[in-house]
């Protein structure tokens, strides 16, 4: 992709509105507490019902962490408190006993991932554990095609570890580095060795990591253009499969922790898209290809090969290679999605602690997707990971006439199209090199949620 | 509850069917009767409320009041075997009779439950057979009816792969909606994997694995519970069958 040429910085001032990830859609905003778990356990069964059950995907969220990382805005507690974080598995333990026995035993788990959180506060032997607890309740794939993954924290590796969790079936990995700039470090609370992170990642590879993909963010305070390449030009010195480049989001009204982040030292508008334009330019000059919504990939990684040939996928973890699954949530705030369903599991710990001791699935709250929930997902799915959208599709599969339906939104598309984010025909929109920049841009004009007018106050920045 | 009470249930009241007037006329037990002897019929015929998914209309042990004919949605038949495991016996959809396993001994042998929001109409069976011995069209199409399932019963018991199982079964599907004016190339189903598998005698994921196989060579095209047949007649040379 040739977005390294010219960057379009007027037009991502522009539209630097808020918007959602559509890592779901209807994103987390409409899940609701009707749906229980009642309506979940009838949206599983339904899912086994289906004549080709789809394979399973495995989320485990592990929320525990020894440091808090000022910029964190995920689900987590800081805590060194063993009688609190063994109690936590005992409950995952039961959790994984009562998902286990709404799925069908014959439906394969091809995908599985560890997030936090820091899976790895936990150690070996409590990880091996939990995927020993996994195998005896689920179908775990045994391919050498699954997808097993976690992302490490390199503070809390050594590279012995690193093999031990090859060694127990895991097979890619995601490193958390955020920016090598000791400033930076110290203003985020996050202070971790330049090259002893390095170092992990060569580990991974020789412990046989089939994909190793680092985190970074970009926006963080008093990051510089400058800086962050310095950060980058390390990075690529190990060359890692994948590069997330996440926009750091500082919300300090909802995250309390952001709020120990001095506001003053946050990169200004012109400093973070400086950031975005640099990275970017230096990691396509560098080989990398850009899959979309602040992920990159070396051209012959799956994700990039995908992305060519129109095979890529959207899941809460941000890109997959991996053909469509349902996915089952574990742990405290997990998401799940079966069916047309989300479903998404009790926010805090005692709740959900409290509904596994009476042997109640800890649901929280979820969705049941309507015809046209799953009309606009897909369209919605389409932009974001094939950057295109062919009307005649949609219409076959959905029944409608595309021009009609979405009259009002074509309508609202056309200012898209004469700032050259995309070309829109009788058959087709498809999203320009310039508008992959800007695809949740695009993406929004097709959210109903959005369009009837939900508050957008509590999105990221989209750049 | 008591099999009289139940089938009250079911049966409530003498409800205005007009069997001329019904949509599957051309497939129903009266489909060969003159118009006269179709008004005859159609007094002894009890029209059904809504069925939901899930309730029962007959009881395995249930005595012999009526037989249903379905109108509309689709049921199942089973019996529970010595291990407490469900055993599918057949579906059940518009225009098809249900009941006659219950003749020989007065009892019902199968429970029959409703797979969608359905309806039967419902016929006393004492009627049923005094009818028939004046009307010998209706007599031959009662034994036309009962005959097809029987033969439909001994094709399943022949030794067969999983894969002319699964096949013949998607082409007796499709000839069925064909002949009641749907689409014989894409259908809904309504029975769940399991209840495929537990009819066929195979395992559940088998079921799966052959239908994945079917879609990989082209043959057909599964959507959660939709299926679209593509090749109709490698399939039909799957069954083993003429036609699909």
């Amino acid at each position: 992709m040739s977005t390294s040429k010219s960057f379009p910085t007027e037009l991502i001032t522009k539209y630097g509105l808020a918007g959602p990830r559509y890592t779901s859609y209807p994103t987390a905003l409409q899940f609701h507490e009707g749906f229980d778990a009642e309506a979940y356990r009838r949206h599983v069964q339904r899912s086994n019902d289906d004549l080709i059950p789809l394979p399973l995907s495995l989320y485990v969220h592990l929320p525990f962490c020894e440091t808090l990382c000022y910029y964190c805005a995920c689900n987590k507690k800081v805590t060194r408190n063993s009688t609190l974080t063994d109690s936590y598995l005992q409950s995952l333990d039961r959790e994984i006993e009562m998902q286990g026995e709404l799925f069908d035993r014959d439906r394969q788990v091809i995908q599985l991932h560890f997030g936090g959180g820091t899976p790895t506060y936990y150690d070996d032997l409590q990880l091996k554990h939990i995927i020993e607890k996994l195998s005896e309740r689920f179908f775990l794939s045994r391919s050498s095609a699954r997808e097993f993954s976690i992302e490490i924290d390199p503070r809390t590796v050594n590279e012995d570890r690193i093999a031990y969790l090859a060694d127990i079936g895991l097979n890619r990995v995601s490193m958390g580095i955020q920016d090598f700039d000791p400033a930076v470090q110290k203003a985020v609370n996050r202070i971790q060795d330049e090259d002893k992170t390095l170092g992990l990642i060569q580990a991974a590879r020789k412990a046989g990591f089939n994909s190793v993909s680092v985190d970074l963010i970009y926006g963080l305070p008093l990051q510089t253009a400058k800086s962050f390449e310095t950060t980058i030009d390390s990075i690529l010195t190990v060359r890692p499969d994948r590069l997330s480049v996440y926009n750091y989001a500082h919300l300090p009204h909802l995250f309390r922790s952001q709020r120990m982040i001095n506001t003053d030292d946050v990169p200004s508008a012109e400093v973070r898209l400086e950031l975005l334009a640099s990275t970017t330019s230096k990691l396509v000059d560098a080989g990398y290809v850009y899959i979309g919504m602040d992920h990159f990939a070396l051209p012959d990684d799956e994700l990039s090969v995908a992305m060519r040939d129109g095979s890529l996928q959207r899941n809460f973890q941000g890109y997959s290679t991996c053909r469509a699954t349902d996915l089952v949530g574990l742990g405290v705030s997990a998401i799940g999605k079966v069916g047309n369903s989300f479903v998404q599991n009790q926010k805090d710990i005692r709740d959900w602690q409290a509904l596994i001791s009476e042997d109640k699935l800890p649901v929280w709250r979820g969705i049941a997707l309507s015809g046209e929930d799953r009309l606009r997902r897909e369209t919605i799915l389409a932009i974001m990971c094939q950057g295109a959208l062919n009307f005649r599709e949609i219409e076959q599969e959905f029944g409608i006439d595309f021009t009609n339906h979405f009259a009002l939104e074509l309508e609202s598309l056309k200012p898209l199209r004469d700032d050259g984010l995309i070309e829109l025909s009788e058959e087709s929109l498809e999203v320009t090199p310039v508008g992959l920049l800007l695809l949740r841009v695009i993406a929004m004009k097709f959210d109903e949620y959005l369009i009837t007018g939900n508050s957008s106050k509590a999105y990221s920045k989209v750049i | 509850m008591s099999s009289e009470n139940h089938q009250k249930l079911y049966f409530p009241e003498r409800a205005q069917v007009a069997c001329s007037e019904c949509t599957l006329g051309n497939l129903c037990l009266p489909r060969s009767l003159d118009a006269n002897d179709k008004q005859q019929f159609e007094h002894i015929v009890n029209k059904s409320r809504a069925i939901q998914p899930g309730e029962h209309i007959f009881r395995a042990g249930d005595k012999l009041n009526c037989i249903a004919a379905v109108r509309a949605g689709c049921f199942k038949s089973y019996v529970i075997d010595q291990n407490g495991e469900e055993q599918v016996l057949g579906f059940y959809l518009p225009g098809e009779i249900i009941g006659f396993d219950a003749i020989h001994e007065k009892v019902h042998n199968a429970n029959v439950v409703a797979l969608d929001t359905s309806s039967v109409c419902g016929l006393s069976f004492s009627s049923v057979s005094e009818m028939a011995r004046q009307l010998p069209d209706l007599q031959e199409e009662l034994f036309r009816v009962m005959s097809s399932q029987i033969a439909e019963l001994e094709a399943n018991a022949a030794d067969l792969s999983a894969e002319e199982r699964i096949a013949r079964l998607l082409c007796s599907l499709s000839s069925r909606f064909a002949n009641r004016g749907y689409s014989h190339t894409e259908f809904n189903l309504s029975m769940s994997r399991r209840d495929i598998a537990s009819h066929l005698r195979l395992a559940t994921e088998t079921i799966s694995r052959v239908l994945a196989r079917f879609q990989s060579a082209g043959i057909i095209k599964v959507n959660r519970k939709k299926v679209s047949i593509l090749d109709v007649d490698r399939l039909g040379e799957l069954a083993r069958r003429d036609t699909c």
